[in-house]
């Protein structure tokens, strides 16, 4: 399936815009010890990112995300292939590729010993720049990210939702234009995380900022990305809008209850303008369309006319889970998560949303 | 490039300024070695009452008493064991990203590891100023032995001792940022550390004259580093009466240890912050963290 084509949803608005550019890129890991097979973490992977865009990586552990993001951070050499941030190549020129980009790790990277404000003066000096008006910019992240209270206090008394919002703060400092976000609300809840995608959404509308991030929660894809890639083992298997990608595999799901005992509706059901598929359990059909709420109506006037009695209908609409399963022929929750990613606070990749109600 | 590296300079110093457990335990263990050690071991008292106080002097290089002999090893003592700890910060800043977020920056990777070396370096030279200065106090306690240089020593002598207390510091910093940047783990460290700890320290001039070792011994205690900056700064306190080479010599030894074990640390902390996995055939520290 190829939905979206991989182009940026800013390049139909005029502005050929591309602010990260992806082409055919590898990664093969060398072989640990010899006798050992060479690990395939990404497996000629390409995309692009738009100006303005929260691009989504979404992916189950192991798929592949940290890896790409890593290699677009500079902090990995690609085996093949080509990655540009604002038209500079990663690999030749990673210097300038640094001074654009802002990064927030999985983990909490702030100096537990040192206060917010601290860390983000240093991360500021990493980056050459001092003075009144790093103090000015610190300043004015702690206050977007409701840190203003807690800015002069050491990190070791902070939340875990401080933590999260400060590593955004740090990562932000500099002023990039760009910001990569890996795994951002890993081990949050989900209260927490919602809480979390509002900050994101924010920075994006005050300092018009372009967003790559990773997940492996189909929630956060799905609500707080504009357009997403999926990846898996490796390969993206698709790319494009949540709405796109869900609309892809075959829109929504109708579930209609008849009275007992009832004729067969299936045959007035299929011809339907929309529908994909119909099958029957005993009482009640389960209608593949693409227009669910629109099909209602219809569903129910044609029963009544044909004598059949419609007990109720139930409009279901595609998760990302489905289209997870559609795309590469397994679940995404048996997907093994890592140990190490388990222990550090994942609960068990989406298996907590996106189930049908 | 100053200012990077000035801002993870203040950020080691604002670590280490916060854990008082460290700077305390770091400041006392060479006081008390002083005090106890130094005030108890006085290989004076084992010779023959009515021995000449030359003699003891010329076995212990020149300096009046074994306390002031003791004292100058401690410098160079305190120092070294300071530095074992040198390599500890790396691996806690690998362990925890910090040193990933930290390379996703333009800062240069020789601004890494530079400002380790100097931070580090200033680090190991506060236990050695804390030696020479309390030793010195003690001189004017009564009833206690103190250390007493010889009324010549010139403002030249002053920059001598201070030079070879400076490579001696720089050399061992080094070498153990070195292990730093190569262990993954704490315990690692801290286990080739141990391993060494004894035969660095033992192998040389620091606590015992040479003269009283067998000749194996001397020949390693020769060319040990420690002796060598212990030999240039007892040179500077006491004078260079006894010495079979010159201080020029000696320094030149110190400063060859000190080029071997800075570029091995250039060469190990190079391996750890490459983005190369393919470039060795083990992976680096951080491409291996990134794959797990």
């Amino acid at each position: 399936m190829t939905v979206g084509a991989g182009n940026p949803r800013t390049s139909a608005e005029g502005g050929h815009d591309v602010v990260i550019d992806v082409d055919n890129l590898r990664m093969i890991y060398p072989a640990p010890k010899p006798g050992a097979l060479p690990t395939v973490a990404v497996d000629g992977v390409s995309f692009q990112v738009g100006r303005g865009e929260i691009f989504g990586f979404l992916g189950p552990n192991g798929a592949g995300k940290t890896t790409t993001i890593s290699i677009l951070t500079t902090l990995l050499q690609p085996t093949a292939g080509h990655a540009r941030v604002e038209g500079i190549d990663v690999g030749t020129r990673p210097n300038d590729v640094r001074r654009k980009l802002g990064l927030v790790f999985q983990r909490s990277t702030a100096d537990e010993e040192l206060t917010g404000r601290e860390n983000m003066a240093i991360q500021a000096g990493l980056y050459g720049h001092s003075g009144t008006s790093v103090d000015r910019r610190v300043t004015e992240l702690l206050v977007q990210m409701d840190l203003g209270s807690v800015g002069d206090r050491l990190v070791k008394t902070y939340s875990g939702g401080m933590r999260r919002r400060l590593e955004l703060a740090v990562g932000m400092v500099h002023d990039p234009k760009l910001l990569f976000l890996d795994e951002p609300t890993l081990g949050l809840d989900p209260q927490g995380r919602a809480g979390f995608w509002r900050y994101i959404r924010t920075l994006r509308g005050s300092e018009g900022v372009t967003v790559f991030m990773t997940t492996h929660y189909l929630d956060e894809a799905d609500q707080l990305c504009d357009r997403i890639a999926v990846i898996d083992r490796g390969k993206i298997v698709a790319t494009g809008t949540p709405k796109e990608l869900k609309d892809g595999i075959g829109g929504d799901t109708l579930e209609v209850a008849v009275a007992p005992g009832a004729a067969d509706l299936s045959p007035l059901l299929t011809p339907m303008p929309g529908v994909k598929a119909v099958s029957r359990r005993e009482d009640s059909y389960r209608v593949k369309c693409t227009n669910g709420e629109q099909l209602i109506p219809k569903v129910v006037l044609a029963a009544e006319q044909a004598g059949i009695s419609v007990r109720g209908v139930t409009v279901a609409k595609p998760t990302l889970d489905e289209v997870f399963l559609e795309l590469t022929g397994h679940a995404y929750r048996e997907e093994g998560e890592s140990p190490k990613e388990d222990r550090s606070g994942g609960n068990g990749g989406g298996s907590d949303q996106g189930r049908r109600p | 490039m100053m200012l990077p590296m000035a801002s993870l300079i203040r950020r080691e110093y604002l670590r280490w300024i916060r854990a008082p457990t460290w700077v305390i335990s770091g400041l006392m263990s060479p006081i008390l070695y002083l005090l106890l050690f130094g005030q108890a071991f006085n290989l004076g008292k084992l010779l023959p009452p009515g021995t000449p106080a030359s003699a003891l002097s010329q076995v212990l290089s020149g300096a009046p008493n074994y306390f002031s002999y003791f004292a100058v090893g401690m410098v160079a003592f305190a120092s070294v064991t300071a530095a074992m700890f040198s390599g500890t910060g790396i691996i806690f800043d690998k362990q925890l990203g910090i040193l990933q977020r930290i390379l996703s920056t333009p800062i240069s990777r020789r601004s890494v590891f530079l400002s380790s070396l100097v931070f580090r370096g200033m680090l190991t030279l506060i236990p050695a100023f804390l030696v020479v200065g309390f030793a010195l106090l003690l001189a004017d306690v009564p009833g206690v032995a103190g250390l007493t240089v010889s009324s010549g020593v010139t403002v030249l002598d002053s920059v001598q001792f201070l030079a070879a207390a400076l490579v001696l510091s720089v050399a061992f910093t080094a070498l153990f940022l070195s292990f730093g940047f190569a262990a993954q783990r704490i315990e690692s460290y801290f286990g080739v550390v141990t391993i060494l700890q004894l035969p660095i320290l033992l192998t040389s001039n620091a606590m015992y004259p040479t003269s009283i070792m067998p000749t194996w011994l001397q020949y390693l205690v020769g060319f040990n580093p420690i002796s060598l900056a212990v030999n240039i700064m007892r040179m500077s306190l006491f004078g260079t009466a006894g010495y079979p080479y010159s201080a020029g010599i000696y320094f030149a030894g110190l400063l060859a240890w000190a080029v071997l074990f800075v570029g091995l640390a250039l060469l190990l902390a190079s391996r750890a912050l490459r983005t190369n996995p393919a470039a060795s055939p083990t992976g680096s520290a951080l491409s291996q963290a990134i794959a797990e």
